[in-house]
């Protein structure tokens, strides 16, 4: 089905036009990954409005308010998320120039760990290939790199503190880097990826009419969660006021988060012994999230097992914040439902209800 | 008119000669890429793909023909066998014989030492497809040439330029092409010059945390070869306690060392695979850790071994008595690229899997029970209730 729409209409309703302030999550699952779903949130903001044969209006252009979108991705990096949506057609590269799109890289440096002085000496001397190795934020690279990703190597001095321990890069792409513990950490990350949100509204396009609506993806941020834990003082308390923090900058904010069965449901089971921190840390914040959005997407594999024409089910269901607001306007009209999905492989989605 | 504008449009012999001009160079491009050994692009979209030293397994991986450079591959091993261990010794192998730097973490050189020895490039496979021609009803000639079946995309590809199964890429591709698979013999060590490059990461007691001087040790190695090496990273039995200290199994350890290991794969400049084994017997797959684990990788793949209580289950396994009986049942849980895109649409989706590890591949096939063999006493038995036996009814 080549002349299939990018957008497929049963989805269209869903992700077109996450209402304001709301908080969207969607979860997924090892074998039903949520990108293609996140690519499609980001083709229903950014898409051209001619080149959607659908009949809904997913026109960048809503109330004379031109939609942006900042993708924070803990889990891939730029190249996977520009190479996907050039399937779709979206150009993040050229959209990133024209100011409508910018990327948080939360996955190449978020854990490296070469930025803390204090430990390199150690490290040179152990191994002593290393010892001719600069101390940079960044960790070393082959030196001809080919300039592939259009951003300089930055030249941190790596001091120490706050100050250096989120590299800002005058390129396109803002990198995240963990450093320090509990909420001053978070803290940080919050501020960077703000600090990208009201880059991307401060800066007026010629032809923009009005203000600009920023959706804010933040995908897989339950790894933060799971790979810091109780040592590092981040809790699921604290991660999801990371997220309030977030949504506060943002018009619409939408969230993926991972629901395997091992993370949210051990920590609920009456067992024996008590679950690991992990676990009961991840249900929370899951949980927690849930309650506070407005549409809740799950995905999930076929229980009757793979089959070769679906890859998975996909659950709308209204999360606890929905009917919180006064006024429900015309297109917050979407009722819930369960589909199935097919990710065809030219990177087309098929969407259709059970028999169809 | 409008036919001699076309005319014209035609002739020019500017056009003829500027155009070969402009298309050349990129042609050239993207022909400089590959003459890396053991680097051949996916018949599925053209990505590097690099093999895992045993083919069925480059089978499995979604069409790709073998692990995509970049990604990260999760074996995962119920019970005391240690299968997957003779995988990631093929695939360590097949780095050291295509030239590939190979890093081994948590490892003494004494693991390098027990590599299988090289056969050839796909002698093996070549020998066995001639075996099988000979005895084999012949159904359809015209299928023949479709490939081996479940050799999946990879195999159908392979053999494009002659016929058959994968043994004419041998008799007259090798000689142009260098191999992109080699078989090896799990009871023979390979000796092979640039054995002597792979570098072993032991695990040494140090002032800061184990993986993190682990990830940094692996990343001043591949920062200290030259640019266009490919890399592999192998990491036999991951957090087992007989190797790694208990508190590296800490998630706060794990996680951000998979999760940096990921970003080490997933710079552009970079050409790095890992093939990372895990017990699931010390860490089971129904704990968030595991998950968390699986969830970072690129590939999950388990590995169930058949008990050995199950001996007559795998003897009557066997589709044919020329059939190793399979060894166990192999579950894909996420295959590269493909899961990451949504999933969906490979044809291998979906089916069962049995291995057979033998002396000399590690072989991967469609399960499928046969019809029940070893209940030939219980037919016997209750056909002779039922009805006289011959003997009976001669007079």
């Amino acid at each position: 089905m080549p002349s299939q729409p990018a957008l497929p209409h049963l989805l269209a309703p869903y992700v077109s036009s996450p209402p304001q302030s709301s908080l969207t999550i969607v979860s997924s699952v090892l074998g039903a990954t949520s990108n293609w779903l996140v690519l499609r949130f980001l083709y229903a903001a950014l898409g051209n409005p001619s080149a959607s044969n659908s009949g809904y209006d997913i026109s960048g252009l809503e109330n004379g308010k031109k939609k942006k979108v900042v993708l924070v991705s803990f889990l891939r990096g730029w190249e996977f998320w520009r190479s996907e949506a050039k399937r779709l057609g979206l150009d993040l590269a050229r959209l990133t120039e024209k100011r409508r799109f910018a990327f948080v890289d939360g996955l190449s440096d978020l854990f490296s760990s070469s930025s803390t002085p204090s430990q390199s000496p150690l490290s040179s001397h152990q191994y002593p290939g290393a010892g001719a190795v600069p101390r940079t934020t960044l960790p070393i690279r082959p030196q001809p790199t080919p300039a592939r990703l259009r951003q300089p190597v930055p030249l941190s001095t790596g001091s120490n503190g706050i100050a250096s321990q989120t590299a800002r890069e005058s390129g396109p792409i803002t990198k995240l880097h963990f450093s320090g513990s509990g909420v001053a950490a978070l803290d940080a990350l919050e501020k960077e990826i703000a600090a990208v949100i009201n880059e991307l509204v401060d800066t007026k396009l010629g032809d923009d009419r009005g203000e600009s609506e920023i959706i804010l993806v933040v995908d897989q941020s339950d790894l933060l969660l799971a790979a810091t834990g109780a040592s590092k003082g981040i809790g699921a308390t604290e991660m999801g006021d990371w997220i309030m923090g977030l949504q506060q900058a943002a018009y619409a904010t939408i969230a993926t988060i991972s629901a395997d069965s091992p993370l949210i449901h051990n920590a609920s089971a009456f067992a024996h012994e008590a679950p690991p921190p992990l676990e009961t840390e991840h249900a929370a914040f899951a949980v927690g999230l849930a309650h506070r959005a407005e549409i809740i997407m799950q995905l999930r594999n076929l229980e009757t097992g793979a089959a070769r024409d679906v890859s998975g089910v996909l659950r709308v269901s209204k999360g606890s914040a929905w009917g919180q607001r006064e006024i429900a306007t015309a297109e917050e009209s979407w009722e819930e439902k369960e589909v199935l999905y097919f990710v065809q492989r030219d990177g087309g989605v098929n969407v259709f209800g059970r028999g169809e | 008119m409008s036919f001699r504008k076309r005319n014209v449009g035609l002739t020019t012999g500017a056009d003829r000669t500027s155009v070969p001009n402009i298309s050349t160079p990129p042609q050239a491009a993207t022909q400089s890429a590959p003459p890396t050994p053991g680097v051949r692009p996916s018949p599925d979209d053209g990505r590097p793909t690099t093999s895992t030293g045993s083919p069925s397994l480059d089978n499995l991986l979604a069409g790709h023909g073998g692990l995509p450079v970049g990604k990260m591959l999760l074996l995962e091993e119920n019970g005391t066998t240690d299968f997957a261990g003779a995988l990631l010794r093929y695939y360590a192998a097949e780095g050291v014989v295509q030239d590939q730097k190979v890093h081994v973490v948590g490892m003494q050189e004494q693991w390098g030492r027990s590599l299988p020895g090289l056969i050839g490039p796909a002698e093996n496979a070549n020998e066995k497809s001639d075996r099988r021609k000979s005895e084999r009803m012949k159904i359809a000639w015209r299928y023949e040439r479709l490939g081996e079946f479940g050799a999946g995309v990879a195999g159908a590809r392979a053999p494009a330029a002659g016929s058959g199964g994968q043994a004419p890429s041998t008799d007259g591709g090798q000689a142009t092409q260098p191999a992109f698979c080699h078989a090896f013999d799990l009871t023979k060590r390979l000796t092979h010059p640039s054995i002597g490059n792979m570098t072993y990461i032991p695990i040494r007691p140090s002032n800061e945390p184990l993986l993190v001087s682990i990830q940094k040790k692996l990343e001043a190695a591949i920062a200290s070869s030259p640019p266009n090496t490919v890399h592999r990273i192998v990491i036999p039995s991951f957090l087992n306690p007989t190797v790694y200290p208990p508190e590296v199994s800490q998630p706060e350890n794990v996680l951000p060392f998979l999760h940096s290991l990921r970003a080490l794969l997933s710079r552009p400049a970079s050409r790095i695979t890992a093939i990372i084994t895990l017990p699931l017997s010390l860490f089971p797959r129904s704990s968030g850790l595991v998950r968390w684990m699986e969830l970072i990788s690129d590939g999950v793949i388990e590995l169930c071994p058949f008990p050995h209580s199950a001996d007559a289950l795998s003897t009557s396994g066997a589709a044919t008595s020329h059939e190793e009986p399979p060894q166990g049942m192999l579950k894909t849980h996420r295959l590269p690229v493909l899961h990451e895109r949504g999933g969906g649409s490979d044809q291998n989706i979906g089916q069962d899997w049995a291995f057979t590890l033998s002396r000399r591949k590690f072989e991967i096939k469609p399960f499928s029970l046969p019809p029940a063999e070893g209940d030939k006493e219980a037919q016997d038995s209750t056909r002779s209730d039922k009805m006289p036996k011959k003997a009976d009814l001669e007079f």
